[in-house]
């Protein structure tokens, strides 16, 4: 059907098309697309699937490591600091948010997501820069026994380097939750734990990162249950 | 720096194999969306037509899925895929100034449905996101879109498949877990904004002679 259509940006595309719709459109045409967007579906359904397959391969005994040590933090009064940018700033909330007030009789863990507070965050970006929005927030209020968690598809966000940087320093525990090959993330020689989604697709990534974070904190209860 | 001591840093855990259950606990519920293709594709048709006639979206959740809300306006709005379009999208669940006036003065039903009811036109798209059946402030947000005649959209979970008449497509995710629903979810939005691209390009399914 693209065969059919006047060139890309033709002044009278708009209009031939709003005087003209069935010369544009056919039947066959929205059943032949309707398809591909339902085999496309299948598709990334089954990338999902595998590449959950090879991070539990990958990181199945470190997932767990990670969480015990969460635990350890949170039974010394450590608390949980989350941070990450655009979509992956959403998984830090949620995170936090899944810690801090996970319903169905879990236990509430305390926990900060430091992407919410948009006076900090402006003040920060319009002051100094956006590559210290959350490295300030780490040194004004982190503690040694708390835990950092720097989510990133990239692996390579200079702000999460920062961050982590800066919690290493005042020994909190850090973790990078990070994509493709780890990124920067993986050079890090301080960062405690990084897990690594390894996709060359930024939606898979985010995915299979949601898993990743939702399984640390499934461990981290069970972790604390065991250990009283 | 010395870093504090693991609580139990001897004992034995579960480990390896628990990790192993709960990964292989989310295959069967993604599966399951890819069995519901169909319904997603309509959906994103339905989407991209109303997106092609100017109008916005509006989205909204309570909870962890006032995240997913976010996480769905930044797709569409500043995609990650560089050289496409930007679409109009807006989150319910930002503005704490008007969420927690509102649930003060009137109570939580009504925290989305006002914000439709004052920000919405007829040619937007409404959806919806619940980790189980559509929770009260979600369906009166939905109800308000669709009596206005927005497209209505609801990502659900739960055993049983979600319908309300208000509501013009609803993709459930199969499971009980709020977890594993959370992230069937991510998945379905990202296909939603992934396809709602693939009608964009073949602008000639848009118009209004081609009906799904």
């Amino acid at each position: 059907m693209t065969g059919r259509r006047p060139p890309e940006g033709s002044p009278a595309t708009a209009e031939m098309e709003s005087l003209y719709p069935f010369l544009y459109a056919g039947e066959s045409d929205l059943d032949r697309v309707m398809e591909e967007v339902r085999r496309s579906t299948v598709a990334k359904a089954r990338e999902i699937v595998d590449l959950r397959r090879v991070v539990c391969e990958r990181d199945a005994g470190k997932l767990w490591a990670c969480a015990r040590e969460m635990a350890g933090r949170f039974a010394t009064g450590g608390r949980l600091l989350t941070f990450g940018n655009g979509g992956s700033s959403t998984d830090a909330q949620e995170m936090a948010t899944l810690f801090l007030n996970p319903g169905a009789g879990a236990r509430p863990l305390p926990a900060f997501g430091l992407a919410s507070d948009t006076a900090v965050l402006t003040a920060l970006s319009n002051d100094v820069g956006v590559e210290v929005i959350f490295s300030r927030q780490v040194a004004a209020f982190g503690r040694r026994q708390d835990i950092a968690v720097a989510l990133s598809t990239s692996g390579s966000s200079e702000n999460l380097l920062r961050a982590l940087a800066e919690a290493s320093h005042r020994g909190l525990l850090t973790i990078g939750i990070a994509g493709y090959d780890g990124g920067k993330m993986a050079e890090l020689a301080d960062l405690d734990y990084l897990f690594v989604a390894p996709s060359g697709s930024v939606h898979r990534i985010q995915e299979a990162q949601t898993t990743i974070y939702h399984t640390l904190w499934e461990l981290t209860l069970m972790a604390l249950a065991e250990g009283g | 720096m010395s870093r504090p001591a693991t609580a139990n840093p001897a004992r034995p855990g579960p480990g390896a194999s628990t990790v192993t259950e709960i990964i292989s606990r989310r295959e069967a519920p993604i599966r399951d969306l890819a069995d519901h293709a169909g319904e997603v594709a309509a959906a994103c048709h339905a989407m991209a037509v109303r997106f092609h006639r100017g109008g916005k979206l509006l989205v909204f959740g309570t909870g962890t899925e006032s995240t997913d809300a976010l996480h769905v306006a930044v797709e569409f709005v500043h995609p990650v895929i560089v050289g496409m379009r930007a679409l109009p999208a807006v989150s319910l669940t930002t503005d704490v100034a008007t969420l927690t006036g509102l649930a003060e003065r009137e109570g939580m039903p009504g925290i989305f449905a006002h914000q439709i009811r004052v920000l919405g036109e007829p040619s937007d798209i409404a959806i919806g996101i619940c980790a189980d059946d559509l929770s009260e402030s979600v369906l009166a947000g939905l109800t308000a879109a669709h009596d206005m005649s927005m497209l209505t959209i609801a990502l659900a979970g739960g055993d049983d498949p979600v319908t309300h008449p208000a509501v013009d497509h609803v993709i459930t995710a199969g499971s009980r877990d709020p977890r594993v629903v959370k992230e069937v979810h991510v998945t379905t939005y990202h296909l939603l904004w992934e396809l709602v691209h693939v009608f964009f390009s073949q602008p000639g399914v848009l118009s209004p002679g081609a009906v799904a």
